[in-house]
């Protein structure tokens, strides 16, 4: 039976990553808000936010503000790309949306394995952006990087929603969500803003490698668990709401935290499946279907 | 049956020449010409599965279609829908195609994504247009009644500032007084210079405010007359006036 102080100290831990967790969901709901698309390499941003942020810190000695600032734009284009070089040619020649879905898993592995070959398969991290710590409250040990990363996340769901609600783009964004033809009518080019669905969702992706990659560590494979998790949080959410991805994902990772202490870290990804069977079976629109940050989902 | 009436003394606003649009192998529209005048309403009667909408969403590149378009002269046959917008060439759907989660005033914003700066312009002009809106200027779309919507749909449409307004069906699903104001309400946007193209069932309605009108049977035109010469057509007086 776990302690009191154990019980404590995985909600801290788990509040951590399910941030993360919750910000892969939310570059999920971009994408499907914006095109219908599941696009399965959101992990892959996470993994590439982490390793270029390491490798432009190791290998050309940049202050870790100045890679994060390299990084996230980089990676967005990355996510243009895949829409420009993968998704789009498809949609063009009237593939299904099963297809396209098929097509992003795809260009995950292939992006894993571009990374293995570039970068090898030796695991790296970097030092948490604040030095020192943890911070003792009690017996819990709360490391500064969970305080950015809880900052950061306030501030990217301040952001986000100040972009999708007082912004042009993020309204027409909004709008393609909700009705595409209707959005073309009144001028609105929707593939550039599956661009700026792509570029947005993977600059997520990107900012939460950073975030997350001081606390654990970065490799080729560690998109896949982060791309699965996210997605959990977003169908946890109530697929398209990003408000409901960021508790889903918040959820999701004080239960897997929760797990561990409790069952043992074999069980962690049992209780993830466990919640997602669970809300699938009881709750089909997700848990927090109604609650929404701007953007909610009608393909059309 | 088909009598040829030009809109003598207007030039030309919208001209489509061999329109056609195949679902398939199922061809919805056969080749099809027809041209709208500056400052002119039009209307496109036909009974269901006519293929009036699949002409309308051909002429808006919402369905892919062979044959030339022309707008005011300069062929625009292979631009998308969202740069026909911007030549002024808007289109309210059938069914209105709102967004119905976002507000009136996101959804009049939205309309306006072309022409941004002009959003406050333009919605006080809707708004004197239609009062309502005003009203329910915070609630979702999607919360409007039938006729509020409509109004939304066409305020929205305005918003992007057209030279030309497409409208599929607006009095569909209205009850008769607010069909009316909503027709009278594009009566009046004619009258102010607007050329509109309506495709309306409520045929003694939309004939009112026509200056031309296009039939269309089994997915082609099968006459161009004015609106009083319907009368002298006794299979068309019954279907569409009695």
């Amino acid at each position: 039976m776990p302690s009191t102080i154990e019980i404590l100290q995985s909600l801290v831990n788990g509040v951590g990553v399910g941030l993360i967790y919750g910000l892969v969901g939310i570059g999920f709901c971009v994408i499907y808000n914006a095109s219908g698309i599941v696009n399965f390499a959101q992990g892959v941003f996470v993994m590439l936010g982490g390793m270029f942020c390491q490798v432009l810190m190791s290998q050309l000695g940049l202050p870790i503000i100045l890679a994060i600032a390299i990084t996230v734009p980089l990676v967005a284009l990355a996510g243009m790309a895949m829409e420009l070089a993968i998704v789009r040619p498809m949609l063009h020649r009237g593939a299904t949306l099963f297809a396209i879905i098929l097509a992003t898993l795809a260009a995950q592995i292939m992006i894993e394995r571009i990374t293995l070959l570039g970068f090898g398969d030796r695991p790296r991290t970097f030092p948490d952006f604040t030095p020192g710590g943890p911070l003792r409250v009690g017996e819990v040990a709360v490391g500064y990087q969970l305080f950015w990363i809880l900052g950061c996340g306030a501030l990217l769901v301040v952001a986000l929603w100040l972009f999708f609600n007082r912004t042009r783009t993020g309204r027409a964004l909004r709008a393609c969500s909700q009705n595409r033809e209707a959005a073309q009518l009144l001028g609105i080019p929707v593939a550039r803003m599956m661009l700026v669905a792509f570029a947005l969702s993977a600059g997520l992706g990107a900012i939460a490698g950073v975030l997350v990659t001081p606390t654990q560590y970065t490799a080729y494979n560690v998109g896949t668990p982060f791309g699965v998790s996210g997605f959990i949080a977003a169908i946890i959410g109530g697929f398209g709401r990003a408000g409901g991805a960021l508790a889903g994902g918040l959820l999701l990772g004080v239960l897997q935290a929760l797990a561990i202490v409790a069952l043992g870290a074999g069980f962690k990804n049992v209780a993830a499946l466990s919640v997602l069977l669970v809300v699938l079976m009881l709750f089909p629109n997700g848990l927090f279907a109604g609650f929404s940050l701007g953007a909610r989902v009608h393909s059309k | 049956m088909s009598v040829q009436i030009l809109s003598a003394g207007r030039s030309s606003l919208l001209e489509a020449r061999e329109v056609s649009a195949s679902y398939g192998h199922v061809q919805a529209l056969k080749p099809t010409s027809l041209h709208i005048a500056e400052g002119e309403l039009v209307t496109i009667l036909g009974p269901n599965g006519a293929g009036k909408s699949t002409l309308l969403r051909a002429l808006t590149r919402l369905t892919a279609c062979r044959g030339r378009l022309f707008f005011r002269g300069t062929e625009i046959s292979g631009l998308p829908t969202h740069q026909l917008a911007r030549r002024g060439i808007v289109m309210v759907q059938e069914g209105r195609g709102l967004f119905a989660q976002m507000s009136v005033r996101e959804n009049l914003m939205v309309g306006a994504f072309l022409h941004a700066a002009e959003t406050d312009r333009q919605m006080a002009a809707v708004f004197e247009l239609f009062p309502r809106l005003r009203e329910r200027i915070d609630q979702t779309a999607g919360s409007l009644s039938g006729g509020e919507q409509q109004m939304l749909a066409i305020g929205r449409a305005l918003m992007a500032k057209p030279q030309l307004l497409m409208l599929d069906e607006p009095s569909l699903g209205l009850a008769p007084r607010a069909a009316s104001e909503i027709l009278s309400t594009l009566g009046e946007l004619n009258r102010r210079g607007l050329g509109i193209l309506l495709v309306e069932q409520k045929a003694p309605l939309a004939l009112k405010l026509a200056q031309r009108v296009y039939v269309l049977s089994l997915g082609k035109i099968v006459a161009e007359l004015k609106p009083d010469e319907i009368e002298s057509h006794h299979d068309l007086a019954r279907y569409y006036l009695h």
